[in-house]
C-alpha cells in the first residue's frame, strides 16, 4: 500500500513539473543575444514599374451598373436614358383567375420609377428633370444625338427630390411625387408621376416609351441611378382604362421594366476628354485601365520578407466632379499577362485598394498598400507580377484619373517598400 | 549472458535508438549563456551521480561520463532522467524568471560476458534551448517605428554513445566509445512593428547539426576502498546545416578528467572530479571544473549531497562565467531492487559579464534492472 501511494506521488511529481514552459526573457544586447539580428530595410524601387499603358473600353455605357447623370458646368454633361418594355395593346380586365383581356382605350397617368444609388448630399435642392425621347435608343446614341430632344421646351417636368423628402409622409399628394429612402443602403427610390399627356398613350407603338433624366443642383450635381444590369433599373406603372364587356371601361395597372437603358454625356472641358496618352487612366468613360509590370529584384522576390509596400502614383491629371465621386482605385494581380486582356486574379489577396477624393490635384501623389500582393508573389513565384490599375466598382462614376507613366523618369510610379533581411540561421 | 538476456538488450537497444530519433527535448538546463556560441554543455550524468555534484559520474555505470564505470554494469540497467528547472536570470536591475522540463538523459548497459559489458544510451551535448525578446525602433518613412524583436532557438545537440568496458582484472579495468553527436534546434526570428500598418515578419528554419568523437578510460583500484578512473574525451569538429547547405563548421574540444572516490565502509562513499574541456578550440573559453560528493547509506534509500564548480565556455568578456552547484538527492528501490526511483534537488548559481543565473532544479530518475 505505502508503494502504491509512493508511486502515485511520484507520477503526480513528474506530471506536475513535466511539460511547462517559459523560456522567453528580455534581450541585453549585445552580451547576451544572437550574433545575428534581425534587419530592416526601407528603401524606394524608382525603376521597379516597367512597360506600362492604357487601354480604354472595359465597361461601355450601356453596360454599366449605374445610369450617370451629372451637370458639372465646364466639365461633363451627362444624361441617363431608359426605353421602357411597351405596355401592351391589352390589359386583363377579369377578376379572379379570369383571364379576359381587354384593349387600352385610354391612360389616366404613369409613375416612373427610378433610384438613386449614389448622390452628392450637400448638393441642395437636388432635381431631377425628365425628358420625353425617341424610341429609336441604343447603344449607338451620342449626346450629340439626342441634342434635338434635351430643349428646356421638351422637358416633361421636374421633380425637387429635397422638397418633396421634406413633406409629410414624403409624399406630395398635389404632384402625385414621392421620395423613399432606405437608410440601410442610402438609396433614394423617387417615383414621379407623368399624366397622360407627358407621355400619351400609342396604340401604334404598343405603348412604348423613352424617358432622358437630367440632374440639377443648387451647386454641382452628380448622381448615379440604378440600371438594370445591377437589378435596381427603371420601372415604368400605367394607370389605363381597359375596354370591358360587363361595363364600358375599367382602371388597370400595368408595370414594365427596361428594354434598354444607358446614359449619355458631353465633355465640356478638352482636359477631360478620353483619349489616351502616354499616361495611365484610370476609370472614366467609357472605363480605362492601366497595365502596370513589375521588374522585382530577385532580393524582393526570394530572400526577404516584407513588411509594408506602397506603390507611389504621381497624378498627371486629376479627377472632376463633385466630393461624391470620389471613388476606389484597385490595384489587381492578373492571372496571366495579355496586356488589356489580362484576366483578373480572383484571390482578394491580390487586390489593393485606395479611395481617391474629389480635389487632389496634379502632382499629388496616391498610394496604395500593396505588401499582400507581394507577398503573392514571392509564394507564387509564377505568377506575373502584373497589376491592372482600375475603379472599383467599373462604369459608376464619370471622373477618371490619369498617372505619371514610367517613361517620366522623374515622376513615374515607385515602389516604397519595407522589408526584413533574411536572418543568418545557423550562425553561433 | 544468456540467450533471453542478449534478445532483451536487443530489444533495449532498438527501442533506446527509436526513443532518440523522436522529437524528444534533450536539453540538459536551459541558460542565457546558451544564447552566445555554441551553447550550454550537458551533463552526462545520472540523477544518482548529479545529485553528489557530479563527483559519482566517472564511477556511476548508469552515467556516460567515463565508459569504464560500465564494468560495473553486472546486469542488464537502463536508466533515464527528467528534469524540471525554476530560473531566475537578474542582468542591469532586470529579473526574469523561467522555467523548463527535460529529458536530458538516458542509457542502457548489460553485460554481454561476466568481464565484458556494453552499454550506449544519449545526453545533451549541447543545450541550444533560448529565446530572447528585445524592444527598439527605426526610422520608417520619416517617423520613428517601436518594434520588438523574437529570436530564439529551441533545441539541442545529442551525443549519442556506444561504448564498452572491459574488466581485464580485479584492480585495472578500460573503457572505450564512441559518440555520434546530432541533433537540430528550430530556430525563429520575429519582428512585430507597434504600426500596424507595417506586417510583422516571422522567419524560421532548423538548423541541423552534427559531428563525432571517442571517448576512452581507465579505472584503477591500488586498494579495496579506492579507485581512481582517468578518462579523456576527443570530439573532431560540430557541423552546423541549413538544408543542404553548411552554415558554420566548429572544432569540438578535448575532454580530460580524473577522478577519485574513496570507501570507507560498505555504506559510505565519498569522491572527488576534476575535468578540463578545451572550449577555446571551438571559440570559447577552456574549462576546468571540479566536484565533490558523498553517498552514505547502503540500503534501499541512500542519501547523497555533493557540490561542484567551474566555469562555462561562453559568454561575454574576456573570462569565462563561472558556475557554482549544490545538490542533495535520494533514492529508492522497488521490486527487489529491479526498479530504481532517484529523486534529487539541484541549486546553481552562474555568473558572468553582468548576468546572475539562479535556478532550482527538480531531478527525477527512474533506472529499471530487468
Amino acid at each position: 500500500m505505502r508503494r502504491a501511494a509512493l508511486a502515485a506521488a511520484l507520477t503526480a511529481l513528474t506530471a506536475a513539473t513535466a511539460c511547462t514552459e517559459d523560456v522567453t526573457a528580455p534581450g541585453h544586447c549585445p552580451d547576451f543575444c544572437p550574433s545575428g539580428s534581425i534587419t530592416g530595410v526601407d528603401t524606394v524601387l524608382q525603376t521597379v514599374v516597367q512597360r506600362d499603358s492604357a487601354f480604354r473600353g472595359f465597361v461601355r455605357p450601356h453596360e454599366a451598373r449605374s445610369l450617370l447623370a451629372a451637370t458639372l458646368p465646364g466639365v461633363i454633361d451627362g444624361r441617363a436614358i431608359v426605353l421602357l418594355v411597351p405596355v401592351g395593346q391589352r390589359l386583363v380586365v377579369g377578376t379572379g383567375g379570369d383571364t379576359t383581356t381587354g384593349a387600352i382605350v385610354g391612360v389616366d397617368s404613369l409613375r416612373l420609377t427610378v433610384t438613386i444609388t449614389r448622390r452628392d448630399t450637400s448638393a441642395h435642392n437636388l432635381t431631377l428633370v425628365y425628358y420625353r425621347l425617341p424610341l429609336d435608343l441604343d447603344s449607338t446614341k451620342t449626346f450629340a444625338d439626342l441634342a434635338g430632344a434635351w430643349t428646356t421646351a421638351d422637358s416633361l417636368r421636374s421633380l425637387n427630390v429635397d422638397s418633396v423628402y421634406a413633406l409629410a409622409g414624403h409624399v406630395d399628394l398635389l404632384r402625385g411625387d414621392s421620395v423613399f429612402v432606405d437608410t440601410l443602403t442610402n438609396r433614394v427610390t423617387v417615383i414621379a408621376k407623368l399624366d397622360s399627356a407627358m407621355a400619351p398613350y400609342v396604340v401604334a407603338d404598343s405603348g412604348k416609351a423613352a424617358f432622358g433624366i437630367r440632374v440639377v443642383a443648387d451647386s454641382r450635381a452628380s448622381i448615379a441611378l440604378g440600371s438594370v444590369e445591377a437589378g435596381l433599373g427603371p420601372l415604368l406603372t400605367w394607370f389605363a382604362e381597359a375596354d370591358s364587356v360587363a361595363k364600358d371601361t375599367v382602371p388597370r395597372s400595368s408595370t414594365v421594366g427596361v428594354r434598354f437603358d444607358s446614359f449619355v454625356f458631353d465633355l465640356l472641358s478638352p482636359s477631360v476628354d478620353t483619349t489616351l496618352d502616354s499616361t495611365l487612366a484610370v476609370g472614366g468613360m467609357p472605363v480605362a485601365r492601366s497595365i502596370m509590370r513589375f521588374a522585382l529584384p530577385r532580393l524582393i522576390r526570394d530572400s526577404v520578407q516584407i513588411s509594408r509596400a506602397t506603390l507611389v502614383l504621381v497624378t498627371a491629371r486629376p479627377p472632376e466632379g463633385v466630393p461624391a465621386d470620389s471613388f476606389t482605385l484597385s490595384a489587381h494581380g492578373v492571372l496571366a499577362d495579355f496586356s488589356a486582356k489580362s484576366p483578373l486574379s480572383p484571390d482578394p489577396s491580390r487586390v489593393a485598394t485606395t479611395r481617391v477624393h474629389i480635389g487632389i490635384a496634379r502632382g499629388d501623389t496616391v498610394r496604395i498598400e500593396m505588401a499582400d500582393i507581394l507577398r503573392s508573389w514571392q509564394v507564387d513565384t509564377l505568377a506575373p507580377t502584373t497589376l491592372a490599375l482600375r475603379q472599383v466598382p467599373e462604369g459608376t462614376e464619370f471622373p477618371e484619373i490619369r498617372f505619371e507613366p514610367s517613361t517620366n523618369v522623374a515622376l513615374a510610379p515607385a515602389l516604397h517598400v519595407t522589408y526584413v533581411k533574411r536572418f543568418p540561421f545557423g550562425k553561433p | 549472458m544468456s540467450r533471453t538476456g542478449r534478445r532483451l538488450v536487443a530489444r533495449l537497444v532498438a527501442a533506446l535508438f527509436l526513443s532518440v530519433s523522436l522529437t524528444v527535448r534533450l536539453a540538459a538546463q536551459d541558460s542565457q549563456f546558451s544564447v552566445r556560441g555554441l551553447g550550454v554543455p550537458g551533463r552526462w550524468e545520472s540523477v544518482r551521480a548529479r545529485t553528489t555534484g557530479g563527483a559519482f559520474g566517472p564511477f556511476d555505470p548508469r552515467s556516460s561520463v567515463a565508459d569504464v564505470s560500465l564494468a560495473d554494469a553486472l546486469q542488464l540497467t537502463a536508466t533515464a532522467v527528467e528534469a524540471t528547472t525554476y530560473r531566475r536570470a537578474e542582468i542591469g536591475g532586470s529579473r526574469d524568471d523561467l522555467r523548463s522540463s527535460r529529458f536530458p538523459f538516458m542509457s542502457l548497459a548489460g553485460p554481454l560476458s561476466r568481464r565484458f559489458v556494453v552499454g550506449g544510451g544519449f545526453a545533451t551535448y549541447l543545450d541550444r534551448t533560448y529565446s530572447i525578446v528585445t524592444r527598439d525602433s527605426q526610422m520608417l518613412r520619416g517617423a520613428y517605428a517601436p518594434y520588438t524583436d523574437r529570436v530564439g532557438s529551441d533545441g539541442a545537440v545529442a551525443d549519442l554513445r556506444v561504448a564498452a568496458a572491459a574488466r581485464l582484472g580485479s584492480w585495472i579495468a578500460i573503457g572505450a566509445g564512441a559518440h555520434v553527436l546530432s541533433g537540430s534546434s528550430r530556430q525563429t526570428a520575429q519582428r512585430i512593428y507597434d504600426d500596424t500598418t507595417f506586417l510583422g515578419t516571422t522567419q524560421t528554419a532548423v538548423v541541423r547539426y552534427d559531428g563525432f568523437g571517442i571517448s576512452g578510460s581507465v579505472a584503477l583500484d591500488p586498494v579495496r576502498s579506492v579507485r581512481i578512473v582517468g578518462y579523456a574525451r576527443s570530439d573532431n569538429r560540430l557541423r552546423a546545416r541549413l538544408g543542404d547547405t553548411e552554415t558554420d563548421r566548429v572544432d569540438l574540444p578535448t575532454t580530460l578528467g580524473a577522478a577519485l572516490r574513496w570507501s570507507p565502509s560498505p555504506s559510505a562513499r565519498v569522491a572527488g572530479t576534476v575535468a578540463w574541456r578545451s572550449w577555446s578550440d571551438a571559440g570559447g573559453f577552456n574549462t576546468t571544473s571540479w566536484s565533490a560528493g558523498a553517498e552514505v547509506g547502503a540500503g534501499p534509500t541512500p542519501f547523497r549531497l555533493g557540490v561542484r564548480g567551474g566555469q562555462l565556455p561562453f559568454g561575454p568578456g574576456t573570462a569565462a562565467p563561472t558556475e557554482f552547484g549544490v545538490t542533495l538527492g535520494t533514492g529508492k528501490s522497488f521490486s527487489g531492487n529491479r526498479a530504481l526511483v532517484d529523486l534529487g534537488l539541484e541549486r546553481l548559481v552562474r555568473k558572468g559579464g553582468g548576468l546572475t543565473e539562479t535556478a532550482w532544479t527538480v531531478l527525477v530518475g527512474l533506472t529499471i534492472r530487468p
